[in-house]
Order: C-alpha cells, then structure tokens, then sequence
C-alpha cells in the first residue's frame, strides 16, 4: 500500500481535520510539521507546487489539501491511489467493538448508542447464557419473565439505536495492544477500534471423558433447563454435585422414570434442593464416583463410573449425560494480554477496566462477584461509559 | 435464533414444540437419528442438529435450486 505523507504546522484546523480523517478510515500516514518558509516547508513547495497547508501526499504524487483528500475519498480515487482493492471498502474505524451478545454486551450497547459512540457488537448469539433458562424470576421490574421475551426486548431496545451487529460469527483473533485495535472474525474479516469491551460471558466445563464430545446432541447435554423434556421417558444421569446438578435432577425427576446422580464430591448443594432430590424414588445417588466413559454406538446407550474409594467400577445403562459441573469463563482470547484470576475470570477495577489501555470487561467473564442478569446489565452499562471516558480523554 | 434467521431470510417453515409434543419429539428423534438436542431443522433431505448459521445457510441453498426449477 503507498503511503500517505502529511506537512502540517500548529494551529492549522484543516491539518486537525485532515488528520482525524485519515484515522477514522484507519489509514496510516507520516506527519512531518513544517514552519512557514522554513527549510522543511521549502522543500514542501518544491515536491508539490503549492505553499499552502497542510499538502498531503500519496507516495511521491501531491494530492492537494483536505477537500482534495475527502473528494478523492467520495470519488473511490484514494483507495485506488493507496494501492488497495478498487472495490473494496474503506474498513470504518469503530469507538467501540463490544464482543458477547448476552446482558452485559447488550446493556453496553445501549450505554455505547447513546454515548453516539460508533458500536459494533460481534457475537454467536443473543441472550448469552440467561437463554439456557426458561425464566427469570429477579430482573427489576420483570416479577417473571419469559427469558425469550426478556431477550427479545433486550434487542429490540439495542436495535432502537441503530447500533451495528455481527451475530453468529465468533472472534478469531484480537490485537488489543496498539491505540488502534484490531478484531478479527472467524470469517476472516478485520475490524478497527478504539475501544474493546468484552463481554463473552461463560460456558459449561466438560468432563473430558471418551464418548462426550462424539455424542453432543445424542444425549449429552450441558443445559438442563433446556433439554430435560426431550428426555421423557428415559433414563439419564447428571453430573455433578451441586445446585445447578441438584435442580437439573428435579427438572428430569418430572420426566424421566429413573435418574442417577454422579458426584466427585459428596453433594454439596442447598439443603432445600438435596431434601427433594433425595426423597424421591425415582433418583440414586453415587456420591464420590468418577466417570470413566461414555458409551453408545450414535446414541447415548450407557456409562461408565468408579467409585473413588474401593476402585470399584459399574456400568449403568442410560439414554441420555446432563452435565451440571460447572462453568468456565469465555476469556482465552485475551489470557495472555489482561489480567485473569486462578479460574480464569477477567480482573476488572470498578470502572470494567482491565488494566490494558482501552480494553473493557463485564459480565460473568469478570471477577465481578454474584454472576445475575441484572449485575452483568449494570457492568455492561459501566464497561460503556468508562469507553466513553476513555475515547474522550484521548481526543 | 435459528427461527428469527430463517424469517429474516423470508423462508417460511413449520414451528414444532417438541417440548410439549410428544408425537413431534419423537418424529423428532426419528429423522435426526435420536438427537436430544434442539433446534433441529429438516430442510429439503437435510437434518440439522443445532443451530449453525454457515449449515443452515449451505442447507437452504438447495431450497433456492427447487424454487427456481419451479
């Protein structure tokens, strides 16, 4: 690409403007200031004719001054000139890039919107993790809420803004440590920004063991609350030794005839959720049991456990794996460049910020204690306006 | 999602609620080859398990062929 050169004095608006310009294109330039009739400036008029500033060059060939640079920019000419793809646009340079589309990144994009900061929300979905429950019960103002008409408002009022969105793309890679930063899609697409705010949220933790990952979707589940009436009239066992395992063994003790449940540990929940769970026939606890294996040809068929104390190990036949044991935050894309706690959560000050110049976090990706739909809205709302803070500081 | 993409894309489709339609769950299970997992999406001779916009997409590309034969 040919390089742009910039002669520019103190004092000069259309120096300012000619330069804010080039950047909110993401075009580099080389800025040389000259004093009027010094020896820098002489050697301006001689390369290109005119004494007048500032004079932008595009490789050796003058190009005049900013009306010049923003016809020849309205003109198609300049990306020409610049040696890129006739065709190809002219990538924007975003203020903010807010990566998650759960409550945390969709709250920000409201803050961000009505900041008029230039936004773009890249995600592979809406709603995040509050979409694996049917309803919430605790938003301020929702006594109780169908989750996809929460969401759907949720979208409904970042789309009153008009803010852009990239939806079922993930990020690939991020080049977080320059003052212009770069988001690159899984499609192959770079985009440019001032600011980032992630708000990736978390995912389930796997058990690691044969037979999972071949059988997703045949029977092992990560989310109960979703899937538990499609396993009517199975038999299934859950994972896990806490809440989440204990209410994932009460949805399915509605349809499943026989439920087993499988703990590392001894089950560790609320005593509300253990008293259920254990007065119903229906359920049988292996308390201190690992499992070794998945078995099942297409299908979930059966599994394999041993217990931790005799060694000993059994086979239990059941159609459908639910597993409940626990989550892991969504922040490996940025572990090596922000600070992260023992399991991975992304440290943040009070402002979302990460230590990082212009890197923004909320949500349940953060370290921010009691993981709600209603906290992650609140940080998202601050991770925006401490973007805002940041971008108005560097002008 | 997968239902709010495919109206986005102007394709008209039938909604079933396998959650409370024991018939449509287990049709359900029966073309997927036993997936316990929603969405899945029959298009044309496709199942889809999931909801994967690049699949979905590929998959809707042989709808288009059919229309335009028609």
């Amino acid at each position: 690409m040919a390089k742009i050169t910039i002669y520019s004095t103190d004092g000069c608006p259309f120096c300012v403007k000619a330069k804010s310009f080039l950047a909110e294109k993401g075009i580099g330039y080389e800025e040389i200031e000259v004093l009027p009739r010094s020896n820098g400036w002489k050697e301006m008029k001689k390369k290109t004719g005119s004494g007048s500033l500032p004079q932008i060059l595009i490789g050796d060939e003058p190009v005049g001054g900013y009306s010049d640079l923003v016809h020849l920019e309205a003109s198609g000419e300049l990306s020409q000139k610049l040696g890129r793809a006739g065709k190809e646009e002219v990538t924007p340079l975003y203020d903010v890039i807010i990566i998650g589309g759960g409550p945390a990144g969709l709250s920000a994009a409201v803050y961000a919107a009505r900041k008029v900061l230039k936004t773009l929300l890249v995600s592979e979905d809406i709603g995040g993790q509050v979409a694996w429950t049917y309803d919430v019960d605790n938003y301020l103002g929702f006594s109780q809420v169908d989750t996809a008409d929460l969401i759907a408002k949720f979208e409904e009022h970042v789309e009153k803004y008009g803010v852009e969105k990239l939806v079922g793309v993930g990020v690939k890679t991020l080049e977080l440590t320059g003052k212009i930063k770069k988001v690159i899609t899984g499609d192959g697409k770079t985009f440019l920004t001032k600011t980032v705010i992630f708000a990736t949220g978390k995912r389930p933790r796997l058990l690691n063991v044969p037979g999972e990952k071949e059988l997703i979707g045949m029977g092992v589940t990560y989310c109960s609350t979703c899937d538990a009436p499609l396993f009517a009239d199975l038999d299934v066992a859950v994972m896990g030794g806490g809440n989440s395992a204990l209410e994932a063994v009460i949805d399915l003790m509605k349809v499943a005839p026989k439920i087993y449940m499988v703990s590392l540990t001894p089950i560790t929940g609320d005593e509300i959720l253990q008293d259920k769970v254990i007065s119903s026939p229906k359920v049988e606890i292996f308390s201190e049991y690992k499992i070794l294996r998945i078995e099942g040809k297409s299908t979930v068929e059966g599994i394999e456990i041993e217990s931790l104390e005799t060694g000993e190990s059994k086979k239990l036949s059941v159609q459908g794996v639910i597993v409940e044991i626990g989550l892991l935050p969504n922040s490996e894309l940025v572990m090596d460049t922000v600070k992260t706690n023992r399991i991975g959560e992304i440290m943040v000050d009070s402002g979302c910020r990460t230590g990082v110049a212009g890197i923004f976090a909320c949500g349940d990706v953060t370290d921010v204690p009691y993981k709600q739909v209603i906290v992650a809205a609140g940080e998202g709302a601050k991770a925006a306006l401490s973007a805002y803070d940041y971008i108005i500081k560097q002008r | 999602m997968a239902k709010e993409f495919l109206s986005k894309k102007g394709v008209e489709f039938t909604d079933y609620d396998v959650k409370n339609d024991k018939e449509a769950l287990k049709e359900m299970k029966k073309i997927s080859g036993g997936a316990l997992r929603v969405p899945v999406i029959s298009v044309c001779n496709n199942v889809l398990v999931g909801f994967d916009r690049d699949r979905l997409e590929q998959a809707l590309s042989c709808f288009k062929q059919s229309s335009k034969i028609e």
